[in-house]
């Protein structure tokens, strides 16, 4: 009987010790936690500071992608209707979160640092076809104050795709 | 045999042909790949560069001991401009070779815009193959001191030049001057600032044009209709045949899924495959870019039923009922007429079930004769127009092979260029004319007479003993008087080692071409050049498949495999007749569209109180007056096999998904054969061609199996090495099935004299009207692709200025023909190459009513517009 007691009031103290600690989960959705520098999130499609794409539609992260996650097509940017640099941009442009791997080879294959993977992280869908993430929702908005896509530019202003490249050292 | 060296190829011997390319020597032989910019196996050496650079020593008498040893050259060389000569030694891997190439990389690069990821040829791309491969990782270069030029700049309509990625190969202006003799490329400005520029207008005017972005070794030269299309890895390829002339190149469609197209497959671009024998690794721009009409929205998706006047969409099972009842109730009344562009199987299937009905009338659209004579005396199984040359003779009547057939043109022009005599035979000036050794004009009219002519005053010592009848043919054809061009010819032609005759039909109707074929092959025949590979007949068709509709008993007077009908059925005129004067019940048109081109037909196909069904992929002109139209597939959508006009049997594969509720033209047919209680359907396109291996017997033995043979290719182009451009050249599907000519299978052959056609003496203020065939026409398949549309030429009728100034007509003028009881409006153009006495009219183009052969026509009056000027 006394043994029984003891034994009752050791759980108890394991207990009672536990309420004094410092909890290791957050609140959620209220409290969200700081995820490491190299999480790997959803993605983002990046723009320039002036508003145009990064994208340039070369579809390499979808030649990367070891899930066949990515389905990019291409159209030709006009001075007119320039989405990104170049004569190239993405008219296309998804991914398939139910596919995705978050393997990040997207991000490595891309010639412009266009695709990163960010942190987001509520992926979840009630049916196949709302995994597909189109470019819309996947492209970031333009910076505070700037014009997005597609803008009229002065002719021969953006006619380089790749970003001007530094003398190698 | 030709003469043999030995050479050194990185310390091993090898035995090989002497005085022949290093480089391709090196390939073919010793299996090492030396890489190349400018040198193409196709277009010869320029030496530009340098990127072949190799350790090359040749064996030389030292002056000072007498001795023979081996002489090292002090610098580097470019292999490609070396031929193979006793004890060359090459080294082609040694590190001063490396080094060579790295840095002639390294120049290369040193201008270039590395813009790969937006490259239409990144991925198939020989520059960044090489580079990988051969080239420097970094490099010395200054970026900011890279040449920037124009990168969208339009060499015409069709393809684009980034000038920045261009690396002055060459390939580009040496493929139209040496091989398409379009000089429209050239080179403008000179050291960094060197471009390509066009000198034509419209700009980069050449119907190869599309062929240069194929051998382009960089992303400088796209087209508008692939660019940003889709990458080079993301494509399928599917082989096919062209479905636009009788050449039948072999070709690929690149296909992709497209999210535009609502996820379903779409043709990207339309690549040439290698056949060495058929179109080496070309095509025409018609080939390459008239595909639009495939996927194009107008297509047909559902069949029509007319109700109360008008054409009304209805289900397939409504329709089928519509047609079975019309057919039951036409019974042997029912005639036919397919487009020579539908495959061997549909064809099949339609002669089979208008035979069923207990009828032969039965023919072709376009109807040109001649198939009996390819059948009997055509060109040789293993023909190669490549390979005839000097000593050899081509002769070319009665077409515009630029035209009508580009690739034959074009392999024609090299035979000529090569040695080959040729002679052409025409009523005008053809561009074929340039590289003729001798041009026979005749006036229209005048074919025959002129073959025959040509027949009569050959020197024949002893005449073929296999052909009967062949001495009353020549006998007959000694009574037409030679003239001296005609005699300079035909001595010539006696001297000729192998001869082919390429006839086609200009200004001919069906009889007309029949009679020229004959002549032709009388010729052939009297002269020995039969039987044998690079001798013998082609038929130039105004279709793909001209040659596939005769074999299989298209055409009134022969079953399938040429088995003569006792008493034959109708052809095509006579159709016509029966129609307009209501004695035929029914008519069956598929994949034909004779109110389009025929002013004859008009009346005929509005007025008949029989019924007329329609099988097409567009609401033709024709299917506009049927009662029934059913939408059949296009090439792309289904399987099948044409037959060309050397007689290759080849096969094209399904490509994209059907469109609507179309189906294949043979299924259709067989569908409303078995309702007629004709048979079920076959399973499949490969059991129809089964059916033909057994019903024609010059078919046997062709199944898909023998169709998908391969033999390797030489120049080997499409290969691992892509250093000669794309990877799309190879061919892995099937070089095609030539079948044997009765000459060579031991079956009987005849000659019967032909009689020259009838002149006809034209009254007061006539002219004779010629029509014409051009490549670029308003025909449906064609002209829904508007990216062509500025290369058509208008429908104007070309005239000789001093025939236009003896008719007191200006160029421009607007005139009015009465032709056939028929009036046309058409724009005078004054041509220095039109035929004097004759005015040339092209046929299938907007304002129609050009008539099908070579006919008087009055000038009513002029219109207002020339009188008012
Ligand atoms: S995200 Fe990057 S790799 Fe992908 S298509 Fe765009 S530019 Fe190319
Ligand atoms: S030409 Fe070749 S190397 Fe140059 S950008 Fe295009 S793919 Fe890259
Ligand atoms: S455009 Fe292409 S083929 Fe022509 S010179 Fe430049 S790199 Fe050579
Ligand atoms: S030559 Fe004839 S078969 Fe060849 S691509 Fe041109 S149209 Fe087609
Ligand atoms: S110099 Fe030999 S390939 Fe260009």
């Amino acid at each position: 009987m006394f043994k029984a007691g003891f034994a009752i009031l050791q759980g108890l103290a394991t207990t009672i010790k536990h309420v004094f600690e410092r909890p290791v989960t957050v609140e959620y959705p209220e409290k969200r936690k700081e995820f490491s520098e190299r999480f790997k999130g959803r993605h983002e499609l990046k723009r320039y500071d002036n508003g145009l794409e990064k994208c340039i539609g070369c579809s390499l992260c979808s030649a990367a992608c070891p899930a066949d996650a990515i389905w990019v097509e291409a159209a030709e940017n006009t001075d007119k209707e320039r989405y990104s640099p170049g004569e190239r941009y993405a008219k296309t442009y998804e991914i398939n979160m139910l596919r995705c791997i978050f393997c990040g080879y997207c991000e490595d294959a891309c010639p412009t640092e266009a695709i990163v993977l960010e942190k987001h992280i509520e992926l979840s869908y009630y049916d196949r076809e709302s995994a597909i993430f189109t470019k819309e929702m996947l492209l970031v908005p333009p910076p505070p104050g700037v014009w997005g896509t597609p803008k009229s530019v002065t002719p021969h202003s953006f006619d380089r795709a790749i970003p001007v490249m530094e003398n190698p050292e | 045999m030709a003469k043999t060296v030995t050479i050194v190829v990185d310390d091993i011997e090898y035995e090989v042909p002497a005085g022949m390319n290093l480089v391709d020597v090196c390939k073919q032989y010793a299996g090492v790949d030396i890489p190349v910019f400018c040198y193409h196996p196709k277009l010869g050496h320029d030496g530009n560069c340098r990127m072949c650079l190799v350790e090359l020593a040749t064996p030389r008498k030292n002056p000072h001991t007498g001795e023979m040893e081996l002489a090292w050259f002090p610098t580097l060389q470019t292999a490609c401009t070396q031929k193979t000569s006793e004890g060359m030694t090459v080294r082609t891997k040694s590190q001063k070779v490396i080094d060579g190439r790295r840095e002639i990389l390294e120049f290369l690069l040193s201008s270039h815009p590395l813009d790969c990821p937006i490259c239409d040829k990144g991925g198939e791309c020989p520059l960044q193959e090489l580079t990988l491969r051969h080239g420097p990782g970094t490099s010395r270069m200054y970026w900011e001191e890279k040449m920037h030029l124009g990168k969208h700049v339009p060499l015409g309509e069709l393809i684009y030049l980034d000038q920045e990625r261009c690396i002055l190969c060459a390939r580009c202006i040496r493929f139209q001057d040496n091989i398409a003799d379009d000089p429209v490329l050239a080179f403008d400005q000179r050291g960094r600032h060197q471009q390509i520029i066009t000198a034509s207008s419209p700009g980069f005017n050449s119907i190869f044009s599309g062929d240069t972005t194929d051998i382009c070794p960089v992303g400088a030269l796209t087209s508008a209709d692939f660019r940003f299309n889709a990458r080079p890895w993301e494509m399928v390829q599917v082989a096919t045949i062209c479905s636009h002339c009788p050449v039948g190149c072999n070709m690929s469609f690149d296909t992709r899924t497209d999210r535009e197209a609502g996820g379903r497959t779409t043709i990207k671009r339309i690549m040439p495959r290698q056949n060495e024998r058929v179109n080496e690794i070309w095509i025409c721009d018609k080939g390459r870019f008239a595909h639009h009409h495939m996927e194009h929205p107008e297509r047909l998706t559902k069949p029509l039923i007319r109700r109360n006047g008008r054409l009304v969409e209805a289900g397939w099972e409504e329709a089928l009922r519509e047609v079975t009842a019309q057919l039951q109730h036409a019974g042997e009344n029912v005639a036919a007429i397919a487009g020579g562009r539908l495959p061997n199987e549909d064809l099949f299937a339609l002669q089979k079930l208008i035979r069923a009905q207990g009828s032969h009338h039965i023919d072709a659209y376009p109807p040109v004769r001649g198939g009996e004579f390819t059948a009997s005396v055509g060109v040789g199984v293993g023909t190669n127009l490549a390979d005839m040359g000097s000593g050899d003779a081509i002769v070319v009547i009665a077409g515009d092979l630029h035209e009508e057939a580009p690739l034959w043109w074009l392999r024609v022009k090299a035979a000529a260029e090569r040695g080959a005599m040729l002679i052409t035979i025409g009523g005008r000036e053809t561009r074929l004319d340039k590289f003729a050794t001798h041009s026979l004009r005749y006036d229209y009219t005048e074919e025959v007479a002129t073959l025959n002519a040509l027949l009569g005053c050959m020197k024949l010592t002893g005449l073929p003993r296999s052909v009967d009848g062949l001495k009353e043919a020549v006998k007959g054809a000694r009574a037409f008087k030679p003239d001296k061009a005609i005699k300079d010819a035909a001595e010539a032609l006696a001297g000729a080692n192998n001869v082919i005759a390429l006839v086609g039909h200009e200004g001919l109707d069906g009889q007309g071409s029949h009679n020229l074929a004959q002549a032709v092959a009388n010729l052939l025949m009297a002269t020995g050049h039969f039987g044998r590979p690079n001798n013998g007949l082609i038929v130039v068709w105004p279709t793909a498949n001209g040659q596939g509709a005769s074999d299989i008993g298209v055409r009134p007077d022969y079953r399938p495999g040429y088995q003569r009908i006792p008493v034959p059925g109708m052809g095509y005129t006579d159709i016509l007749a029966a129609l307009a004067d209501n004695t035929l019940r029914a008519l069956y048109v598929v994949g034909a569209d004779p109110l389009f081109d025929d002013p004859a037909a008009e009346q005929a196909l509005r007025s008949t109180l029989g019924t007329i069904i329609v099988q097409d992929m567009f609401l033709t002109a024709t299917a506009e007056v049927a009662d029934v139209v059913l939408p059949s597939q296009s090439a792309a959508e289904r399987e099948g096999t044409y037959t060309s006009g050397e007689r290759r049997v080849q096969r094209f594969y399904p490509a994209i998904e059907p469109c609507g509720q179309s189906q294949p033209d043979w299924l259709i047919i067989q569908t409303i054969g078995k309702r007629l209680g004709h048979g079920n359907p076959s399973p499949s396109a490969a059991a129809v061609l089964l059916e033909i291996a057994k019903t024609v017997p010059q078919y046997a033995g062709i199944t898909y199996q023998t169709l998908a043979e391969v033999e390797p290719q030489i120049p080997d182009v499409g290969g691992e090495d892509l250093y000669y451009g794309g990877t799309a050249f190879r061919n892995r599907h099937g070089l095609g099935v030539q079948w044997p000519a009765a000459a060579e299978s031991g079956g009987a052959l005849s000659a019967h004299p032909v009689e020259a056609a009838e002149s006809i003496e034209p009254e007061e203020d006539m002219l004779l009207v010629v029509p014409i065939t051009l490549l670029y026409d308003a025909e449906p398949v064609f002209h829904k692709t508007s990216l062509l549309h500025g290369r058509v030429p208008g429908p104007d009728i070309l005239m000789h200025p001093e025939d236009a100034r003896y008719l007191d007509i200006a160029d421009g003028d607007v005139v009015r023909l009465s032709i056939d009881g028929k009036d046309i409006t058409v724009v005078v153009r004054f041509d220095e190459q039109a035929p004097e006495g004759a005015a040339l009219l092209p046929r299938r183009m907007q304002v129609q009513g050009a008539p099908m052969a070579a006919t008087f026509a009055t000038l009513v009056r002029w219109d207002v517009e020339a009188l008012e000027r």
